[in-house]
Order: structure tokens, then sequence, then C-alpha cells
């Protein structure tokens, strides 16, 4: 597995938001996790990625520990992730915005910047290079050097994506990927993302859109409460009792 | 060809044209006052891009100002009390400004926002009540410390006179502007800006923000406290209030009045806003005041600051022209 959740909890003073949550996630597959609002899925991406800390148990990533490392270094082994509130550098044009998340292949430190060195301008290079390649791998192209902040949506939600692409990460966590777009884009995104698992990227994502989920999860988790009630493929998932209740609620016997 | 920056100066033209005014005023005039004032200028000039190069993360470093009063002090007792010669405690008093900043700034940069105004505004009133109220015969207490001479001769030259101290300190501001504006045109820039604009989206894809912060906030205090040591050995007398609050607030506005956002703004403010402060020294204290309503009207209507006024005329001139072009007003793109 590439990443294993186990005994997973985080409070906030007396509301338990996730509650003793094992999952995995296999390597080359698309992940689901969903659940109605205020399940916790949002919190359990932010327990994964490092920006708020773990009340109790662990998060392996390629069996190695991650929780309790700064987002930066998860990211540096591999983990990248979207926001929900599509977060951009709104004053950057779109190529410098993917910029910032391919900074892992440039030379680190201030020396190389200062002095300008050939490996230093080489790195940029090939870091603009793959930015580029990368933009016009998510349509976003022609608008390279447009300023983020003036983008459509569809276009801001596709960069989003690309900036946590470009770190080169193994797994990438995204946050309502397909909300405000339309049933086209919908589509669109789809079929980036299982472009993404042909090329062996991993895909976790929290969505609302139901049939969107089923369609193209190999496998999800359904969170209520903090607490995982469901786990398994789109099928098995539609027709366990537990999840149909918590989504739609159980009629009463006799009432 | 840098990415961040496709409209603005280039900055080898930038530094070309600095260079090249610092260099040409002596031929211009050799005259005591302005030769002062350029000194004034220039010195000014290392504090403010060295606080924009902090400003340029989110972070407003209020006591940028003390770390020049460490590389100051630190100079000058090195000289006065162990004979130690100018040349290296230059580099030295601006050493002990940056290794105090690692403590300082692990510290500090672990809030922002107004709580990191209002840390570092508190250090900077005990650095300021240190040097004023605590070992007095030492740091010279309310009186200040006097005595402290020139810079003493190197390959040569002597630096008693005007003309040789307002080079040397062209020199140091050079280096410091080449730094600078290198770095805010490299990667390491545009990281600064984008920290600024959404400082968790930089961590999450994977630069470590708070090292990122500390390291500006360093480099700013060993450039403040190369800027302080000069002062010290230029004034030739220290006093506490040289790094209290008011001077701060001095450093604040004319980096904002020229603009924070470009590595330029420091540059536009602070030659016009000492130019300014000379032409109200008549005013004494109530030159804040002005200083304050220029602030606040800049604040108003160039947000931006005077350096962005350029480009913010230059589109709405293009506005104005493609209008007229096009009577329909259909806002067609480009």
């Amino acid at each position: 597995m590439l990443l294993e959740l186990s005994s997973v909890s985080r409070r906030f003073g007396g509301l338990l938001a996730v509650a003793d949550l094992s999952m995995t996630v296999e390597p080359g597959t698309i992940h689901g996790l969903i659940g109605p609002n205020g399940a916790g899925k949002s919190t359990v991406f932010n327990l994964i990625t490092g920006v708020i800390p773990l009340t109790a148990g662990e998060i392996l990533f390629k069996r190695a520990r991650i929780s309790g490392l700064r987002p930066s270094e998860i990211c540096r082994r591999g983990v990248a992730r979207t926001f929900q509130a599509t977060a951009l550098f709104r004053e950057y044009t779109v190529l410098q915005n993917v910029l910032i998340g391919a900074h892992l292949l440039a030379a680190p430190g201030l020396a190389p910047a200062l002095f300008r060195s050939r490996s230093y301008r080489e790195r940029e290079r090939q870091a603009r290079g793959r930015g580029r390649a990368l933009l016009e791998s998510l349509g976003l192209g022609a608008v390279a050097s447009q300023v983020a902040g003036q983008l459509p949506h569809r276009d801001q939600k596709a960069l989003a994506l690309a900036m946590a692409l470009a770190t080169g990460a193994e797994l990438v966590i995204l946050d309502e990927p397909l909300a405000g777009l339309t049933a086209q884009e919908r589509a669109e995104t789809t079929g980036v993302l299982r472009r993404l698992r042909e090329q062996g990227t991993t895909v976790l994502l929290v969505e609302h859109d139901m049939k969107a989920v089923m369609g193209v999860c190999d496998t999800v988790t359904v969170l209520d409460h903090g607490v995982r009630i469901a786990g398994g493929t789109p099928r098995e998932i539609q027709t366990n009792p537990a999840v149909i209740e918590a989504y739609l609620g159980v009629e009463e016997p006799g009432a | 060809m840098e990415p961040s920056k496709a409209e603005a100066l280039s900055p080898t033209v930038g530094i070309a044209v600095i260079a090249l005014a610092a260099g040409a005023l002596p031929l211009v005039t050799r005259d005591s006052y302005y030769l002062d004032v350029a000194t004034t200028i220039l010195m000014n000039l290392t504090l403010t891009m060295s606080f924009r190069l902090q400003v340029s993360t989110g972070q407003i470093n209020m006591a940028h100002i003390s770390f020049m009063g460490i590389g100051a002090y630190a100079s000058a007792l090195l000289v006065t009390r162990l004979g130690w010669s100018f040349w290296a405690t230059l580099w030295i008093g601006a050493l002990v400004a940056a290794l105090l900043a690692v403590p300082i700034g692990s510290v500090a940069l672990r809030v922002s926002g107004p709580y990191y105004f209002l840390i570092t505004f508190a250090f900077s009133e005990v650095v300021r009540l240190f040097f004023n109220n605590f070992f007095e015969g030492l740091f010279g207490g309310p009186s200040g410390l006097v005595g402290i001479p020139k810079p003493g001769r190197l390959l040569g030259l002597t630096f008693d006179g005007k003309l040789a101290l307002y080079w040397l300190m062209a020199v140091l501001c050079v280096i410091v502007v080449v730094t600078l504006v290198r770095l805010d045109y490299s990667r390491f820039g545009l990281t600064a800006g984008a920290i600024r604009q959404a400082d968790l989206v930089v961590e999450t894809l994977g630069v470590n923000v708070f090292r990122f912060k500390l390291t500006t906030f360093v480099l700013g205090s060993f450039v403040a406290g190369l800027a302080g040591v000069f002062f010290a050995h230029y004034r030739q007398v220290l006093h506490s209030s040289d790094f209290g609050l008011e001077p701060m607030v001095l450093l604040v506005v004319f980096t904002v009045i020229g603009g924070t956002g470009s590595v330029w703004g420091p540059v536009v403010g602070t030659i016009l806003m000492t130019i300014a402060s000379e032409l109200l020294r008549e005013l004494h204290h109530y030159e804040i005041l002005v200083f304050g309503a220029v602030l606040i009207l800049t604040m108003l209507f160039a947000p931006e600051g005077l350096v962005a006024l350029p480009g913010a005329a230059r589109r709405l001139l293009r506005r104005l022209r493609g209008r007229a072009a096009e009577p329909a007003g259909v806002g067609l793109a480009p």
C-alpha cells in the first residue's frame, strides 16, 4: 500500500472530528473519500498533509511515518494536495504558479540564485520546460502568461492540480476537484484523473458529486461523524445499508 | 529573462543606473552638505532594501532598526575598547547582527501578521532600553557612546574626508543592491512573493516556509548590521534613540511610499523621502507628522507605492486609447 492511516484521531476541543480512522490507499488507484457534510473529510486531508497535527494514531507513506512532519517535508516525500477553496498565487502568472510547485527541481539555497551558476540556470530551464508541458497537458497552455487571479473557475481548478503535480508527487490529494464545474468540465476533469492513474500517479479525492465518484474511483471510503462506516468498491458502497442510512436516513419502523 | 518580473525593469539596467548615479554624484558636487545627504541616502537605501526583503515574504519586522544598532554598537565597542580595525569590524559587526537574528527570528517567526509586528516591536524596545540603561560604562547610557573613530587606512587610502566616506558607502550600497536585486529576480524572490500571497500553499508545495522566512530575516539583519557599522563610524556618536521607534517608523514610511511590491520601490521611496526629510529639517520632530500624512495619502491613492504609478498610468492610458479606437466600447480581447 502507498498510504496507510492507522487509528488516526483528531480532536477539536470537545469535538472528535476524526475518530480512530484506519484506511489504506493502494498505489495506482483513484480513491474516493466521501461522506455527508461535517463528516471530517477535509480534516483527514489536513492530517495527511501535516497542515494540522494528529491527536492520536499514525500515518505511513511508503511504509515510512509522515505524521508529525512539516507539510513541506511531507510534500518532499511525495504527497501533494489542492485546497477546497482554490488556493493560488493570484498575482502571479499561471506559469509562475506552476514554477513554485516545481521548485523541488530547482537548486536549493541562496548562493545558486545569487551567482546564477550554470546548474542553477539549467535546472530553472528544466523546471520551466516541465511546467509548460504540464500546463499543455491540462489545457492551460494558452493562458500560461495570464495572471492566475483573473482565470475562469475551471482554469483555476486545473491550475491548482497542475501545481500539485509539478512537485512530482506520487500521491495527489484533491479536495473537491469537481465542485462548481459544469457537466462537460466535470467529464474533462475525470478524464484527466484517469490519465493520471494510467501514468502511475495515485489520486485521493474528496467529492460530493456521488455519480462522478462512483464513476471514476476504484475504491471508496465513507466517513460519517469522523468514523469510517464503510469501504470498498463503488458497487459495494452503493448497496451498503450503513451508507444509505448515513446519506438518506432510515425510516423508523412503523413511523 | 526571469519569469518573476515580466513587465518590470531589467535588473541589470536598474543596477547600472544606481551604480552610475552613485559614481557620478562626486563629479557634480563635492559640497560637504550634499555629500552628506547623498551618503545618508545610500545608507538609508541599504536599510530600506533589506527591510523590504523581509516585507516581500509578508513580514513587517519592526526590529529591523535594532539590528542596525547591534551592528553599530558591536563595531564601535570592538574598535574603541579592543582596538580592532574598522575593516574587520565592518563585517564582524554585521555578522553579530546576523547571528543574533537567528534566535530572535526563530522565536518571532513562530507567529505572523499583527502578532509578529508586536513581538518585533517589543524586541526593538528591549534593545533600545538595553543600550540606554544597562552597562552605562560600555554603551554610554543616555548621553551616548562617543569618540568612535573614523575608518582607518586601507590600501594606502584614508577615510577622513566626506568624499572618501561617500565612496565607501557607495561601494557597500552597490554590493547590497546587486545582491538583493539578483535575489529578487531569482526563484528566491518568486518564492518570497508566493509566501506573501498564500504561505500555507507554498508550504504544502514543499517549501519550508519557516526556514525561508528565517533566511530572509538573518540576511536582512546582516545588511542592517552593515549599515549600522558604517553609521557608527560615520557619525562617530551613537545614541540609543538612533535605533528607536522614530527612525524605524521612517524606515517603514520610506519603504512603503516607494512600494513594497517591487525591489525598486525602496529605491524610489528612499531617494525622494531622504531629500524631503532634508527640506523639512526645520520642522524638527513635526516632520514625522508630514510623513504620516504622506503615508496615509499614499495608502489611499497609490497603495502599491510610487513605483507602481507609471504602470498604472500606462494601463489607464491604454484603456483610454482603446476606448477611443473602439467607440462601441465592446470588450473585445486584444
